[in-house]
């Protein structure tokens, strides 16, 4: 008799919920690149995100990515990847997969997940435990999943957060004989090869305390862990004119903190982070971002400058390392709501050697289809980072049906 | 009839006359320690478009210092949004913007608080509960069936003064009309009342954005009052948790 009004308890709080989404995304690009012929590349991800809630303590959580290419940017296999870690994106990949458990004040959260830290809109510097896939744009990237343990104490204003991640997850690098990765005129004639990756073995950890006051917020944050963005290990063989990269990552800790304090017409915000690495050669440095940003009426504004200082000069110039390249840089953001179904937006960031700029406009027809239409502008020099891009301006256009 | 009755009986309407008191006796006889609703929400636009939403709405504590959460359930795309509203009796609420889709949550800064809430005509400032000492009040009218009363903002509000209508007989909300310096900004009228669980009870509510010409009806469905609910429910952490 126990037993069963335990388990019609159990059955009585479980829930289900789903949301998911096709899209179908067309880029195009007007120019050609010396490593890439191809003008319109055409992408489909099926995305699917579900939680099962077991009982009031207790939620499952599951998402699953499903894509395919006309690129060859998606591994042609059929095979679930379940760590993200492959050079070519997996047509089938487990963005989540975890238990949520809480009790009380406590929140736990253990297996492959989303994390997010920092405040900032435009670069989040402390953000250490969400990799991205910069496969096919490097100016916008999607998140990637971790498996990570979490546990989060939160008492009135103070949060504190604790992550240990003991599998590595890098973020995903553009394909090298694709456009987003741009060979150096010096390597003309040299032909590259992509020799994988070597991965760290060990876990990552990290901490961050956060405080919520009358208006005001703020977090420090420490991590201890990897870089996931890759430096390279070059094997040049005279002989064949080839070269072998490799993609290594080095040790990586970091000391942050970020705010956000409302002003009487504006939100300040900020970010910055200080980066260590016990790897000899690595570089060492800050990062930070001041950013303002504002509602009025239908319109959002953001914006602010994304700055960097070295402390110490890698020893290794190739590095993949769009963080520190949209430093130094003015970045914005604007964005209005025409109506309940029209959207637009406007990002830029502005460099001493190259910019960026970016306009969407976005409809939702009924209750289930969108269509994102955008155009992006790339200018520059090739010695900037930005502006080495220059031959990837494009213009996209998305059809979404969400279910 | 007793004697005891008799003054409080001819103290009534003079009670009644004054404009707190009346917003305090709303704010009494609409009190319940929990309230969960499922909302459907029509924006209709100056072109009379018409776009439908839906979300949850939860709420635990009293008026002025209570604390809820809304979850948008359709349309697919924006399904997962929430919003954690902490109401506080001595000044505006706290609220933050959760948005799965980024995983990211942000917080709704008191000078953005007039801007419309995810497309429809509800502003920020809207969705909070204030509590009956930050306003001033002055009753304008005496209407036969309702009272119409000025509210003033003793503290920062985009609304330099509304005026509400209040009925008479059961002391609920049937009309208010918000206005900035410059001019009417929004109207929300209460209809359909009816008694839940023993509490008036508008079952739809209807906002104008006059400048925008755009009207949003929520609709409110699966109604309850007094459910039993945790504070630990409405937290920054439980708004990350749902889907």
């Amino acid at each position: 008799m126990t037993i069963a009004s335990v388990l019609l308890t159990v059955l009585a709080a479980q829930s289900f919920e789903q949301r998911g989404f096709v899209e179908n995304r067309t880029t195009a690009y007007p120019q050609t690149a010396p490593n890439d012929s191809g003008h319109v590349v055409d992408e489909i991800l099926v995305r699917e995100d579900a939680s099962y809630k077991l009982t009031p303590w207790l939620t499952v959580n599951g998402g699953f990515d499903a894509r395919m290419d006309s690129h060859r940017q998606t591994a042609r296999e059929w095979v679930l990847n379940a760590d993200d870690r492959s050079i070519p994106r997996p047509p089938f990949s487990l963005r989540r997969l975890s238990a949520t458990m809480h009790r009380g004040r406590v929140t736990a959260e253990i297996g492959r997940q989303l994390i997010r830290w920092g405040k900032t809109d435009i670069l989040n510097p402390t953000d250490r435990f969400a990799p991205r896939d910069y496969l096919s744009s490097v100016v916008d990237a999607d998140f990637l999943g971790v498996s990570a343990a979490r546990v989060t104490y939160e008492s009135g204003g103070e949060t504190i957060d604790l992550v240990w991640q003991p599998w590595f997850t890098p973020s995903r690098t553009p394909l090298l004989n694709q456009r987003w990765t741009v060979v150096p005129p010096q390597a003309a004639g040299v032909n590259v090869v992509d020799a994988g990756a070597r991965y760290p073995g060990g876990s990552q950890y990290g901490a961050r305390w956060n405080h919520i006051g009358a208006g005001y917020e703020y977090s420090l944050c420490f991590f201890d862990g990897f870089q996931n963005l890759p430096s390279f290990d070059v094997l040049f063989s005279p002989m064949t004119q080839t070269a072998a990269l490799t993609r290594v990552y080095p040790q990586l800790r970091l000391y942050g903190g970020d705010a956000a304090v409302p002003l009487r017409w504006l939100t300040l915000k900020g970010e910055a982070a200080y980066f260590t690495s016990s790897t000899p050669g690595a570089e060492e440095y800050a990062l930070y971002v001041i950013q303002l940003e504002r509602q009025v009426k239908e319109w959002s504004f953001a914006g602010g400058y994304a700055g960097s200082a070295v402390t110490r000069e890698a020893a290794n110039p190739l590095q993949f390392a769009p963080d520190r390249g949209f430093a130094k840089s003015f970045v914005g953001r604007a964005g209005l709501t025409i109506d309940a179904n029209r959207d637009l937006a406007i990002e830029s960031a502005v460099r001493a050697g190259g910019s960026f700029v970016r306009f969407e406009y976005s409809q939702l027809f009924g209750q289930h289809w969108r269509a994102t239409g955008g155009i992006a502008w790339i200018r520059g020099d090739m010695a900037d980072f930005l502006g080495q891009y220059r031959r990837n301006s494009y213009g996209s256009l998305a059809i979404r049906y969400s279910f | 009839m007793s004697k005891l009755l008799i003054p409080l009986l001819a103290l009534a309407p003079a009670f009644a006359q004054d404009p707190r008191q009346i917003i305090l006796e709303v704010q009494k006889r609409q009190h319940s320690d929990s309230q969960r609703y499922e909302g459907t929400l029509e924006v209709i636009s100056q072109g009379n478009q018409v776009a439908t939403k839906r979300w949850t709405y939860q709420r635990i504590g009293s008026f002025g210092n209570s604390k809820a959460i809304l979850r948008f359930t359709a349309p697919a795309e924006v399904k997962g949004v929430g919003l954690l509203i902490v109401n506080h009796p001595d000044r505006a609420s706290d609220q933050w913007m959760w948005r799965p889709a980024i995983g990211r949550d942000q917080r709704i800064a008191l000078q953005d608080r007039s801007t419309r809430f995810f497309g429809t005509d509800f502003s920020f400032e809207d969705l909070e509960e204030r509590d009956v000492d930050q306003y001033d009040y002055k009753l304008l009218a005496d209407e036969g069936a309702t009272w119409k009363i000025e509210s003033r903002p003793r503290k920062s509000s985009q609304y330099a003064y509304s005026y509400f209508w209040i009925k008479k007989d059961n002391y609920t909300f049937v009309r208010i009309e918000a206005y900035s310096k410059k001019g009417l900004v929004r109207t929300i009228d209460y209809k359909d009342q009816e008694q839940i669980q023993g509490i008036w009870t508008a079952r739809v509510t209807e906002v104008y954005d006059v400048a925008r010409k755009s009207r949003t009806i929520l609709k409110y469905e699966k109604l309850d009052y007094n459910l039993p609910m945790k504070d630990d429910d409405f937290t920054l952490q439980a708004l990350r948790r749902e889907l």
